[in-house]
């Protein structure tokens, strides 16, 4: 048995002994280096450019847009983002011109030769002042997208509550940094074009190369390499520079390597979004929640890129875990003048998660009661209703996780314990240092849609397959990605088990356009549950030709596949790799491919923006404990327990694994990360200055996985990668409220933000 | 980064004499921790490195209990670490070399190094010269970005902070720093070593473009009690705050003479002769710590974005005095 157990990944070894080839890694015959010179202006336009007539330009290849043989734009949702600059900059370090050069010495000396001046014009670079319309970058409003959400009547809610809550929270910018960065190899042909470089979606760039050069499916060709983490951060960007680096091959008909130095990648690649969300609920004195409004702005900086597909995340997950029958949610994206923002894990979930925690904390608060206790009564369990109207009807996992991750922390005794001893830890001063600190723990209840939104995976129809090799073993055909996040073992195992083999027997092609069907992107925590599903449905279609094939062959009606062996009864009458080979020379190739297809219970209405938003949702508990110096604030999270319910787990050690990761993730995201911008620029852009938890920062982690079966995913299992995200920053802003007395409404929760909340507390108590 | 020749000389007068005349021209290589970085982004680009590593004069540590220390500028954060006597004699300087970055930096980063390493102003860092200025030459840190900048020292033209970990301990244990030039051998007292540039051509310490330091000497420090306390947001790979150091020589619990210093809070590490006119003659106590934090940021002035750094600053001095006094271990 494969499935549910922690074997050896199958990428680990090439990963651990250096064998693993990234793009960065590859050198070809003849090939060059490219580099993209960037506007630095946030917003106007080129005055002109001007070339060195003493630098020796024959050296160098430079292209502009005039040199795309198709439209210049990137293919995305909507094609209003230039591959490269032609007269208006919308954005600091939009690309403008293309250079390559036969050494990179020469490349650098060349960029210092190229001088563009600009016009600039005034910018906007904040959430205010694209909605207070000042300057009008995007439509007539700078507004790219709305949604609405409603359900029952929210003004009748609000006269049937006993208090109303309002409460605003602000969430900033926050960099992927995956260790590789951003990197692509082109490589020119007659007629054609094959990109290889780091990426988590082939067939966006596939997308994106045909039409900029007008070839066909078959003319260009997309490999993965070995990458370097993704976290969202290669699903559209890899485009831009997979095309950056196809015009200059294309131009110097010479392959093409462009690379990014980490400074340029953080400067000039998409972030998460950074947002104001605003609640106002109306509760009844018991804690029962009887009517929420939510308004939620994102900015999506300067072009559209993903924006509409995070906000519909946003919106949809706005309220959280938590049943309510009267709700209006209103949700915005807006334009700035700043790089585009895009994915990154979590997709406008982790955004909207701090916010309803704390707005959950906040209630509890005003209420005087218990948050544990203002969640439980509220929280949906199967059978409820989400705010678009979806009926729970299977795996939901909400109130096993919430009891686990409470049980397991002590999160009650630890509270009281907590609250109890602050009095008598202020005036202690029998330690110095110590005397200054403070603890508290506090928890947060989540829910991540898995999979596409709404009717996404319906109009997706991901495809993967199945092929025989000669030597009678199988191989998996899927575009799916392996980004460090388990891939290539997940998939092996859902066929070693569907086909009763041996994990080891299993082989995964690579990602290349030209072997590999569609499976769409490796994005939404949608690799395991929707494409491991159309795998294993590929797998049983093997079988079943398999099967019927040695039953012919034996005369034998009830033949069964078990362990590696085709059995009659007791008897074997052949082993699979055998039977695999035999069918292969005498029918050619043995190739079945499965299309996804949504549960026939799952319905979603795009116009109302109503119905089964997700086919399932995985679930989360956190709980957070932390120490706050109470004289430099700074916060140590000490500990943090966390349960999620992902259904199945395919492997538990790769899935917990993704809950520590992403947890840790979300630890910098609510203590430590912050971008630093200035007049639009990114002036944090080093590994240096952008600050992210390191080992050392990790706080002792207990992770639960609760396992409440899908029955659609493959072998029960849901999604994982995403989940784990959206717990963190609010159980430690929970826990911080707890020890300080603090409100934090906006992260991260630096010692600056911090001391002020505390000074705003001490003030408040003093009038 | 850009190509450079390397020179690898193996004796300080070699070394000093392929070293340029103007800044621009060479860049001394020793762990190279902070210099390839600076390389790779472009901030230097020096046309020629000198590896000073194989110039063995100046490494090692030596001295006595009565002469007090001599430790060459090529010994390593490690090596310092690692020495028997530190721990024992030299608490402050042990605790600020523990604070620095990383193991794999701790290996590689030498004493000299940490002492001439460059501010980590993000504005500097991201190419905008020195201090921090637009093409236009208009001051980018007063109205930009400036929660990490100065609180004190801070009304010229340089706003950045002093980036070493080592020189408060160093300056509050009253070293001397020896340098090696063209014009040959002179030495300082460390507090005067380190200078606020006026212009972003300048740099941030007294050496020629020609001078090397080679080692620096510590007086000998046995009957003094002293801490370092650091403030820091993260646990590893990442610069303090503020820290406070603190030379206390006391009788009973009495302070008879204090030196502090604290860093990261002023272009050059900050002697805070208020704050050790505020101990002296105490006894030590929370109060009597807490007035001294209070003296070193009397005069401190906030810019527009750093206003906590006061309080981490107070809270630093106040620490170190009662960690020194409790014998240094926290």
């Amino acid at each position: 048995m494969a499935v549910g157990k922690n074997i050896l990944r199958k990428d680990g070894y090439e990963k651990l002994t250096g064998a693993a080839r990234y793009v960065d890694d590859v050198t070809l015959e003849g090939m060059l280096y490219g580099k993209t010179i960037r506007s630095r202006i946030a917003r106007g336009r080129i005055k002109s450019i001007a070339y060195d007539a003493a630098f020796d330009w024959s050296q160098i290849v430079i292209a502009d847009y005039r040199d795309i043989p198709g439209k210049n734009y990137v293919a995305l949702i909507e094609d209003d983002q230039p591959l490269l600059a032609e007269n208006e900059i919308r954005h600091y370090a939009e690309p403008i011109l293309l250079i390559a050069a036969a050494n990179k010495d020469l490349l650098e000396a060349a960029a210092h030769h190229i001088h563009i001046e600009y016009e600039q014009w005034s910018p906007v670079l904040s959430i205010e002042d694209a909605l207070a319309c000042r300057e009008i970058i995007y439509g007539t409003d700078n507004i790219f997208k709305r949604f609405l959400i409603g359900r029952g009547d929210v003004e009748e809610g609000f006269a049937q509550a006993e208090r109303i809550i309002e409460g605003e929270y602000r969430v900033p910018h926050q960099e992927q940094l995956y260790i590789e960065p951003q990197g692509m190899i082109a490589i020119p042909g007659n007629e054609a074009m094959t990109l290889m470089g780091s990426m988590q979606c082939p067939y966006y760039i596939h997308k994106a190369i045909k039409q900029l050069f007008h070839l066909n499916d078959e003319q260009v060709v997309v490999i993965q390499m070995t990458t370097g983490g993704g976290f969202g951060g290669k699903e559209e960007y890899p485009s831009v520079i997979a095309a950056h680096a196809a015009l200059l091959a294309h131009k110097a008909q010479r392959p093409v390597k462009l690379i990014y130095d980490r400074a340029e990648d953080i400067a000039a690649t998409p972030k998460r979004h950074p947002g104001v969300i605003r609640h106002r609920t109306g509760v009844r004195r018991d804690g029962r929640m009887v009517a929420s409004e939510i308004d939620l702005v994102f900015d999506g900086g300067a072009y559209v890129t993903l924006t509409p597909v995070v906000l519909s995340r946003g919106v949809i997950h706005a309220l959280g875990p938590y049943a309510c029958d009267n709700v209006r949610i209103q949700a915005r994206a807006i334009a700035t003048n700043t790089p585009p923002n895009g994915a990154f894990r979590g997709f406008g979930a982790p955004q909207v998660a701090f916010a309803y925690e704390m707005q959950m904390e906040k209630i509890a608060a005003e209420l005087g009661m218990d948050s544990l206790e203002l969640r439980r009564i509220n929280m949906l369990r199967e059978g409820d209703t989400t705010a678009t109207g979806q009926t729970l009807i299977w795996s939901v996992g909400s109130e096993e996780v919430l009891n686990e991750a409470v049980e397991r922390a002590n999160y009650q005794a630890q509270r009281l314990a907590f609250s109890q001893s602050h009095s008598s830890i202020q005036t202690s001063t029998t330690n110095h240092v110590e005397a200054h600190k403070r603890r508290g723990i506090g928890l947060s209840f989540f829910l991540h849609g898995a999979g596409f939104t709404g009717s996404g995976e319906a109009k997706m129809k991901a495809q993967a397959g199945i092929e025989i090799m000669a030597n009678g073993h199988p191989r998996v055909l899927s575009g799916s990605t392996e980004i460090g996040q388990g891939t290539r073992t997940i998939f092996s195992q859902i066929v070693a088990e569907e086909l009763s083999l041996d994990f080891s027997a299993v082989e995964i092609e690579e990602p290349d356009t030209s072997r590999v069907p569609d499976s769409g992107p490796t994005v939404a925590s949608r690799t395991c549950m929707v494409v491991g599903r159309v795998v294993q449905m590929a797998a049983r279609e093997v079988k079943a030709k398999l099967l019927h094939f040695v039953a012919e062959r034996f005369a034998a009606p009830e033949v069964e596949l078990r362990e590696g062996k085709f059995m009659v009864a007791e008897k074997a009458l052949a082993d699979f790799q055998e039977m695999a080979c035999e069918y292969v020379n005498l029918f050619g190739e043995l190739r079945c491919f499965a299309h996804y297809a949504s549960p026939p219970e799952i319905e979603w209405n795009e116009e109302t923006y109503s119905g089964d938003a997700y086919p399932v949702y995985s679930w989360g508990a956190e709980v957070a404990e932390v120490e706050v110096d109470m004289d430099t604030y700074e916060v140590t999270v000490v500990r943090l327990t966390t349960a999620q319910d992902i259904g199945r787990a395919i492997h538990p050690l790769l899935a917990a694994g993704q809950i520590e990761g992403g947890t840790l993730q979300a630890v910098g995201y609510g203590l430590l990360e912050e971008l630093v911008w200035d007049q639009g620029r990114i002036i944090n852009n080093r590994l240096t200055n952008y600050i992210i938890p390191t080992a050392l920062d990790a706080p002792d982690m207990e992770t639960i996985i609760v396992e409440k079966a899908y029955p659609h995913g493959p072998f029960g299992a849901k999604g994982v990668g995403e989940l784990p995200i959206n717990g963190a920053a609010p159980a430690i802003a929970a826990a911080v409220f707890q020890a300080t007395g603090a409100f934090l409404s906006e992260i991260p929760i630096t010692p600056e933000r911090l001391q002020a909340a505390i000074e705003k507390v001490t003030t408040d108590e003093h009038r | 980064m850009n190509a450079f020749e390397y020179a690898s000389p193996t004796t300080k007068e070699q070394a000093v004499k392929l070293l340029g005349n103007s800044w621009t021209e060479a860049e001394v290589l020793a762990g190279g921790t902070d210099l390839l970085s600076l390389m790779k982004d472009h901030i230097v680009e020096p046309k020629r490195l000198v590896n000073i590593k194989s110039i063995k004069e100046l490494g090692g540590i030596a001295g006595t209990a009565k002469s007090g220390l001599r430790i060459g500028a090529l010994v390593t954060i490690q090596e310092l670490l690692d020495h028997p006597r530190m721990r024992k004699e030299y608490a402050a300087l042990v605790q600020a070399a523990e604070g620095i970055s990383s193991p794999q930096i701790r290996n590689m980063g030498t004493i000299g190094g940490d002492l001439c390493q460059r501010p980590r102003c993000w504005y500097y860092r991201a190419g905008f010269g020195l201090l921090g200025t637009q093409e236009s030459g208009e001051p980018l840190v007063p109205n930009g970005d400036n929660r990490y900048h100065a609180i004190l020292g801070n009304s010229g033209a340089a706003l950045f902070v002093n980036p070493s970990s080592l020189a408060p301990a160093l300056i509050a244990m009253n070293a001397r720093v020896k340098i090696y030039g063209a014009k040959g051998q002179r030495e300082v007292a460390l507090e005067k070593f380190f200078t606020a540039p006026t212009t972003g051509s300048q740099r941030e310490y007294d050496l020629q473009p020609n001078e090397l330091v080679t080692e620096i000497i510590v007086p000998p420090l046995a009957r003094a009690k002293s801490a370092t306390y650091e403030v820091r947001q993260k646990e590893a790979l990442d610069w303090p705050l503020t820290t406070a150091s603190v030379v206390l020589t006391m009788t009973g619990n009495t302070v008879k003479a204090a030196r502090i210093v604290l860093g990261h809070v002023a272009p050059t590490p900050w002697r805070s002769t208020e704050a050790e006119a505020a101990i002296v003659g105490k006894a030590v106590s929370e109060a009597t710590a807490e007035a001294a934090g209070k003296a070193a940021v009397e005069k401190a002035k906030a810019l527009s974005k750093n206003g906590y750094k006061i309080q981490l600053a107070k809270v630093a001095v106040k620490r170190a005095i009662l960690l020194a006094a409790k014998g240094g271990t926290r």
